[in-house]
């Protein structure tokens, strides 16, 4: 019972209930800007609501958390640019469809499957916290590596025409990633002694310079022909539409919650497996992906908001963090007098349900602030270039230095942009240049403590593997991927089902 | 003529200084956190500045810089003016950026305006580690040589030190270090069973041990801990720890060297007062550290010595990369 009033605090509250609709709504606009991040906000938060209680605090953070989780597909869909790395897999179709005139019925079933999927890890939380987070907890390093070469593998389905360029501009972001100073040993990596190199390069810095500065050097081509009229009838997508994408979003979004609950992985990496995965499972999609898929826009997007119901999973049962933002919140729960761990779900059960309650209603505001405004939004990809492009410029280069308040970012990801510029004209795709930033410590890192804990002994290492059933899996699904990418498994396919695939075609 | 406006603009130059330092603050004070959001460093800093900020009757600004073990940080505050408007909130690590290669500047080039409060070393074993205590973990090394997995976070991180305590008091031990990113991921793998032992600050691993999910072996103390009473001390189980207790993490908050008197001593009375807040001291003992509201000569004697035992102990260790001779680190006396 007294789970139950805690739950419904927020609701009853009108004081908690206009704090999350206000950290929700801006939120959404905090994730559209580019390099704005939720981290940052719920940073600076912290010592903005030093003085007040705990639960307004919290419920103004959480707001923020859900709203800037969404908002980033915003300008994904809108300008080609992703808000936040967890939109980058939304801008793939997303952009295509804006470019159909659609971006309108993008953003709402945008909208809608955010809302889905934050619903999902709502309830995984609510439901079987304590069960997901000691699944989470046998994840050994091996287990991430091997979870991380899975990511790798996604290569294919984010190079559209060239395998090889696709695969050359994974092992470039993999490269960039492995800049500065090795987190493990502290020894510089391709830093040549210069203090600019030390610290690496800025993740979020390769990302704006990557899809905004070189897609408004893009735009330049196309000054002189008429920005695309924005169709805005229908935002709300049809009930018979959702239903069409219920077992899809299903399963994207448990790929979410999981991947979300994973100390070490976030949205980010959960989206792009989400695409993935609805590339390889979808067999009829609404027109192919990157050409503006419904599909490719309701998997990341259902994932992403997942799995921030996901990373509260351990920060609640364990007060360990799922992800950046989380870690941020264990320390203001700390501020606040509490002590996040695993005895909080025991001694104070009353603040797990009511971080549930604020994500319900966090998740109801998301769903409301979503659907309106969109007309005033879509105004902005019809604007004229001659503002769009300063505009775009102007947001990138404010992003990259609010990140870590650094000039060197700036430089960073000016150079990136040129240099993406080039790429998108040459063919390379930007997708696994990200991805391969993404997942390169998460690959070098576990690799090297998995083979440091097996005292250096590749034997010892495969027969961890064989004898842990989850990294077997693991394993045989790296395979499986790896094979079915293989011109060898569709000759395989071709013979063993003919039937299935001239249907598909 | 070229004398008496060089001279007006060097009076009127003067008068601004001085107005400047009569008002301070008169504008917004920076403070640079050297660690991410969410850390210790960073939990500690956004706790006592608002307190700070009351009595200082100013606004601090507080922004993380990371990277580097935090020498991003440091650099970018000492390459700034030296008028108190740059704060830099910091760790322990920059003591030992000098002998471990990692930079040039250390706090020699700052003064200390608050040392706040010390950290306990705890050494935490996962549930099913095949021994309870510390003399149990000691004879399973020796039956088990190679075999047990230490987590550690890089050259200079606690567990380092505290790994290089108990080779020199103990004798070297053959076991494997699995490098984490900090201590929280660490702690995670230890809860996963990834590695077996970990040297962590208390106030990180306190909850964990509450419930169970990870066994104490012994405290880095000379007395007990109020936190977990019962958990024997490293002077308990050998008195060659007595050389280097008290040791542990550090915070401090530190403005650059010629910065104005008068702005030193309002932080330094700002912060003072802002440390002796019963919500801060419950903070601070929450997280099982312990207050030390140090500053001034006091502050500077605490940093010396600690960079002396410290500094010393990992070039005994063999995990130096230049000598603490070389930038005149004093030997700790016998």
């Amino acid at each position: 019972m007294d789970a139950l009033s805690a739950f419904f605090t927020v609701f009853t509250d009108l004081k908690l209930l206009s704090l999350v609709a206000l950290g929700t709504f801006a939120g959404v606009y905090i994730g559209a800007i580019p390099g704005l991040s939720v981290t940052m906000a719920v940073s600076i938060l912290i010592s903005f609501t030093f003085s007040w209680d705990v639960h307004p605090a919290i419920a103004l953070m959480i707001g923020i958390f859900m709203g800037g989780v969404y908002g980033g597909s915003r300008t994904a869909i809108l300008l080609n640019i992703p808000g936040a790395p967890s939109a980058i897999a939304t801008a793939m179709d997303g952009y295509p469809m804006a470019q159909r005139g659609e971006a309108g019925t993008a953003i709402g079933i945008t909208t809608v499957m955010s809302f889905f999927g934050g619903f999902i890890g709502i309830i995984v939380l609510a439901l079987a916290a304590p069960s997901v987070s000691q699944f989470a907890l046998t994840f050994q390093p091996r287990d991430y590596m091997l979870l991380a070469i899975l990511g790798i593998l996604l290569v294919g389905s984010l190079s559209g025409e060239s395998l090889v360029k696709g695969i050359f501009s994974g092992a470039f972001g993999i490269l960039i990633g492995m800049v500065g100073m090795d987190p493990l040993t502290f020894t510089g990596r391709f830093t040549y002694d210069l203090p600019l190199m030390q610290s690496g390069i800025s993740f979020i810095a390769v990302m704006i310079g990557m899809f905004g500065v070189s897609e408004a050097l893009a735009q330049l081509h196309h000054l002189d022909t008429p920005a695309i009229k924005q169709k805005i009838t229908r935002i709300v997508p049809s009930f018979g539409t959702i239903k069409k994408y219920l077992p899809l979003s299903l399963q994207t979004s448990t790929i979410g919650v999981i991947i979300g609950a994973l100390p070490g992985t976030g949205g980010d990496i959960a989206a792009l497996m989400a695409y993935d995965h609805a590339k390889r499972v979808t067999r009829k999609p609404s027109r192919p992906f990157g050409k503006g898929a419904i599909e490719g826009l309701v998997a990341p997007e259902t994932a992403n908001n997942a799995a921030v119901g996901g990373a509260f999973i351990p920060m609640m049962t364990l007060g360990i963090p799922g992800d950046a933002v989380t870690a941020i919140m264990i320390g203001a729960l700390f501020i606040h007098g509490l002590n996040p761990g695993p005895m909080l779900m025991v001694e104070q059960p009353d603040m797990f349900w009511f971080i549930v309650g604020s994500l319900v209603v966090a998740n109801f505001f998301m769903l409301i602030f979503g659907l309106t405004g969109i007309k005033l939004f879509t105004k902005v990809v019809e604007m004229p270039r001659a503002v769009l492009i300063p505009m775009i410029m102007l947001l990138s280069i404010v992003g990259a230095y609010a990140t870590n308040n650094s000039i060197t970012d700036v430089y960073w990801m000016l150079a990136f942009g040129v240099l993406g510029y080039f790429m998108r004209s040459y063919g390379y795709p930007l997708g696994p240049v990200i991805l391969g930033v993404i997942l390169s410590r998460l690959l070098d890192d576990n690799w090297r403590r998995a083979i440091i804990s097996e005292r250096e002994d590749l034997g010892r290492f495969f027969h961890g593997i064989v004898t842990s059933p989850l990294s077997l899996i693991l394993f045989l699904a790296v395979i499986f991927i790896f094979f079915s990418q293989t011109p060898l498994w569709t000759r395989l396919k071709a013979r063993l089902l003919p039937a299935r695939n001239e249907e598909a075609r | 003529m070229k004398h008496l406006i060089l001279g007006a603009v060097s009076a009127l130059a003067l008068t601004a200084t001085g107005a400047m330092a009569q008002d301070y603050p008169s504008k917004e004070i920076a403070g640079i956190i050297q660690w991410g959001a969410g850390g210790s460093t960073d939990t500690v800093m956004r706790a006592v500045t608002p307190h700070a900020e009351e009595v200082l009757g100013g606004t601090v600004v507080m922004q993380n810089i990371t990277g580097g073990v935090g020498a991003i940080a440091l650099n970018q505050v000492a390459a700034g003016d030296a008028d108190g408007y740059t704060l830099l909130m910091g760790a322990e690590n920059p003591l030992l950026y000098k002998v471990m290669g990692l930079g040039q500047k250390d706090y020699s080039d700052f003064v200390p305006v608050n040392v706040l409060a010390r950290g306990t070393p705890i050494l935490v074993a996962g549930k099913d580690a095949p021994f309870d205590d510390y003399a149990g973990m000691l004879a399973y090394i020796k039956e088990n040589p190679g075999e047990l997995r230490f987590g550690s976070t890089g050259p200079g991180g606690l567990p380092s030190v505290v790994t290089a305590m108990i080779n020199a008091v103990e004798g070297e031990q053959d076991v494997i270090f699995v490098p984490y990113d900090g201590d929280g991921p660490a702690l995670t793998a230890l809860q996963g069973g990834a590695i077996d032992v970990m040297p962590a600050v208390l106030g990180a691993a306190i909850e964990g041990i509450k419930a169970g999910a990870m066994k104490p072996l012994v405290v880095f103390e000379e007395e007990p801990v109020e936190a977990l009473p019962d958990v024997p001390t490293a002077l308990a189980a050998n008195a060659g720890y007595d050389k280097y207790l008290p040791w542990g993490p550090f915070f401090g908050i530190f403005v650059k060297a010629g910065t104005p008197d008068d702005a030193v001593a309002k932080l330094t009375a700002a912060y003072k007062e802002a440390a002796e807040q019963p919500e801060f001291l419950d903070l601070m003992k929450n997280r099982g550290f312990t207050s030390l509201n140090l500053s001034g000569a006091e502050a500077q004697t605490f940093l010396d010595g600690w960079q002396s035992t410290t500094a010393w102990l990992m070039q005994d260790a063999g995990l130096t990369k230049s000598s603490p001779e070389e930038f005149g680190i004093a030997k700790p006396a016998e």
